[in-house]
């Protein structure tokens, strides 16, 4: 019954949680500056792409080295839709749908070969994608780009573009991170864990790893062009260098560094891909290449399960303590009163527990 | 290890507070650029002004990337080491550069644009490529942020309408054809003009340059015509099929290295030896034309506006040997350049002085009325026949090149072909 009540309460807490930074969010371009406003809104664009890449890589465990060009082919469709004065919301279906086709095409061909012959075929993705970029010069204006402004604030809402940017993109990183969450949460998510840990049990279990393969690979290209609609809505250009294969590498280390098969992870992942290069360019911007290597391996050593596994590294560092207290009893109740949200420890006594619910009841 | 209750919250706390910190310093240096004196532009101070080079400095693009940065900080690193440009409003300031990689991505671009704006600094300049600098051309023209004398031969930088706050450096595709054109056409004699090009934009440029300069020439006639893809690995069929036309000269609007120097070859193995032009970025004597074995033509023409310091012939020129100086004590660049940009950049250096010694106020828009208002400057490196002039609408601050034709060892300014 005491564990049911303290669920209850974390839950209120995730509520009050969840209430808070969505507040926060929604507060925060009023009040931030335009760079770091334009800084939210490019991390929000490439958090829905590693978002993507995380979905067939982290969780279905299938390299993709290609999705930089479902970005590309997103960014592309939103630009001749909107130079085309298409109704925005239209375009941004097209910009998903197309990216869903092609990647359920590629996926179809692709998903019957196994292992690393999936990731050759991703690779010949971008790799083909820039000269087509390139030739198509009707639908993509050539090796010149394309322009497209659609994302200047309206002038009923008084706001500066790059607060009505951060909002366009806040909408669409939100339901996508929802939507994402769900996904894996659910008998999907279970389906990509038992296709990443096993084909063979897998197929023992009624789950066919092809359809699941196929699957997972068509919703990261559908998050592909979503997050290139977005790379439109905030670079309001876009060029065959876009889709260029070193982006491609540089998603997947943002995705690993932000943490594989997590949601959260993703978001961290696009603020990596986003921040390090400002980052470095502020050091030196002759030694990018160097200091953004080093910041790779530094964080790869000291966190190989990303930048999300940070709070759990901490904790495992601050455990030890209470390990401890449940020895010493006095030391162990001031601790306590200190961290009320503490969870209890697993090995812990029974009355230490009833405490807890006590010194808070009243 | 009793002290380490929390680390994790106090490591929150302190990251929180310099991101607040960090944003809140971005905040005010914005309002306070805007609050200083007689409305000047942020940027501008009354003892120095700053500007921002975003350009690629890492990447396969990086060398004449660098280029760029160096040149533009030896011309103002020796400026200011003299004490500063006297601006036309009376005062003295000093030139500050700020460079950022974008390392050819275009979206990085867009973000170093955006970071100089929170950086104050008064204008972009200088950086190469073209998809980079269209990537920020929007953003710069609704902040009215001066984006100018960029490296890139795309018109559009160069189109007052389109681009008000924009001006190209480079001459653009058109005017390196038609500078060949017109010295074909004067020569009298009769020529037959094979056309090879890239099918895209550079080749287009190039093409209707040098098309446009031989309209009404009844000595000149193009008796062949074909084009290839930038992806393409050979232009082997389409150089038979030219060398059938029995063209004299090959007009060959290619930038490619790896195909120009295979191209040189081929031709040479049907038989086929006309006179040669190549654009300015294909043509360096010992990356393309020694390979390719360019010693066995009648001729082999490019343009040009830089002097070449590894040139022997500008070897002991006053010019080259200031540029060669400061590059290596202000530009952080020891070694002979390897590319133009080199030299590029520290003409817009000489050009923006220029610029900012007849600007009135302190402002961005006086600042682009004096900038476009330069004609018949002679630069420092500018080769005889050219100059830097921003007066002519659709034309970049350089449209005046001279041809040069290949000796065997470098370039010389001719007069005539043939």
């Amino acid at each position: 019954m005491s564990t049911a009540a303290a669920t209850v309460r974390r839950r209120r807490v995730r509520l009050v949680l969840v209430a808070v930074v969505a507040v926060l969010l929604v507060a925060a371009p009023l009040i931030l500056p335009a760079f770091a406003n334009q800084t939210l809104v490019r991390i929000g664009v490439y958090a829905v792409a590693v978002l993507g890449l995380n979905i067939i890589m982290g969780y279905t465990g299938q390299v993709n080295l290609g999705q930089i060009f479902f970005v590309g082919l997103g960014a592309y469709v939103t630009a001749y839709g909107v130079n085309h004065g298409w109704n925005i919301l239209l375009v941004f279906v097209a910009a998903c749908a197309i990216a869903g086709v092609v990647g359920l095409l590629v996926a179809l061909a692709a998903a019957r070969l196994g292992g690393l012959a999936i990731a050759m075929v991703t690779i010949a993705l971008p790799i083909v994608g820039v000269p087509l970029a390139k030739r198509l010069a009707d639908f993509t204006g050539g090796s010149q780009g394309v322009s497209a402004r659609f994302t200047d604030a309206p002038d009923w809402s008084g706001l500066a573009n790059d607060q009505w940017q951060f909002y366009i993109v806040l909408v669409v990183v939100a339901g996508a991170f929802l939507l994402a969450r769900s996904l894996v949460h659910g008998k999907y998510g279970r389906a990509f864990a038992a296709v990443r840990e096993n084909e063979a049990v897998a197929a023992s279990m009624g789950i066919s790893p092809y359809r699941t393969k196929v699957l997972a690979f068509t919703i990261a290209s559908v998050f592909g062009g979503a997050s290139g609609f977005l790379y439109l809505a905030a670079v309001q250009y876009t060029s065959p260098e876009t889709l260029s294969f070193g982006h491609s590498i540089s998603l997947l280390a943002a995705m690993v560094i932000g943490g594989a098969g997590s949601i959260a992870g993703s978001l961290l992942g696009g603020a990596y891909y986003v921040l390090v290069p400002q980052l470095t360019n502020a050091i030196d911007p002759n030694l990018t290449t160097v200091s953004q290597g080093a910041i790779l391996l530094a964080v790869l050593f000291l966190l190989p399960g990303g930048l999300v596994s940070l709070p759990r590294v901490v904790r495992r560092l601050t455990r030890r303590p209470p390990a401890r207290r449940s020895i010493s009893r006095p030391a162990a109740e001031t601790s306590q009163q200190t961290t009320p949200a503490h969870r209890p420890v697993p090995d812990a006594a029974p009355e230490e527990r009833e405490q807890t619910e006590r010194q808070d009841g009243p | 290890m009793k002290m380490r209750k929390k680390p994790g919250a106090v490591l929150g706390i302190v990251a929180l507070t310099a991101a607040v910190a960090l944003s809140l310093s971005g905040c005010r240096g914005d309002s306070g650029g805007q609050g200083g004196g007689s409305a000047s532009s942020p940027g501008i101070t009354d003892s120095a002004i700053t500007l921002g080079i975003t350009t690629p400095l890492s990447g396969a693009i990086a060398g004449p990337g660098k280029c760029t940065v160096a040149g533009v900080s030896a011309y103002f690193g020796a400026v200011n080491a003299a004490g500063g440009v006297k601006f036309g409003d009376g005062k003295t300031r000093t030139v500050n550069i700020k460079s950022y990689d974008d390392a050819y991505d275009p979206q990085k671009s867009l973000a170093n644009f955006q970071q100089m704006v929170s950086d104050n600094v008064f204008a972009a300049t200088a950086g190469l490529g073209t998809p980079t600098n269209r990537a920020f051309r929007d953003a710069a023209i609704s902040q009215k942020v001066p984006q100018v004398l960029v490296m890139t031969g795309d018109p559009l930088f160069s189109d007052r309408k389109q681009s008000p706050w924009q001006l190209g450096f480079v001459p653009i595709y058109q005017n390196e054809g038609a500078a060949f054109g017109k010295l074909l056409a004067k020569s009298g004699a009769q020529h037959k003009v094979a056309i090879l090009s890239q099918n895209d934009d550079y080749g287009k440029g190039y093409v209707a340059g040098f098309k446009d300069a031989i309209k009404g020439a009844s000595n000149i006639s193009v008796v062949g015509e074909q084009t290839y893809e930038a992806t393409d690995t050979s232009v082997d069929a389409q150089l038979t099929q030219l060398a059938s036309s029995g063209a004299d000269v090959f007009f060959n609007a290619m930038s490619i290295t790896p195909l120009t120097i295979a191209a040189l070859q081929k031709a040479q193995q049907i038989g086929w030896k006309p006179s040669w032009f190549l654009p300015s970025n294909t043509s360096s004597p010992t990356a393309i034309l020694e390979p390719g074995g360019g010693s066995a033509y009648p001729g082999i023409y490019s343009v040009s506006f830089a002097k070449a310091p590894q040139s022997p012939a500008f070897a002991k020129d006053s010019d080259v040997v200031k540029f060669l100086d400061e590059l290596k004590k202000y530009g952080n660049y020891p070694d002979m350049p390897a590319f133009p940009h080199c030299m590029w950049s520290y003409m817009v250096g000489a050009t923006l002085e220029k610029a900012f010694q007849n600007m009135k106020e302190p402002t961005r828009d006086s600042f682009m009325t004096a900038l476009r208002d330069i004609k018949d400057l002679k630069a420092p490196l500018m080769l005889e026949g050219t100059s830097v002039d921003t007066t002519v609408d659709g034309q970049p601050a350089v449209s005046s090149v001279v041809v040069q034709k290949y000796n065997g060892k470098g370039y010389a300014t001719v007069e005539n072909v043939g």
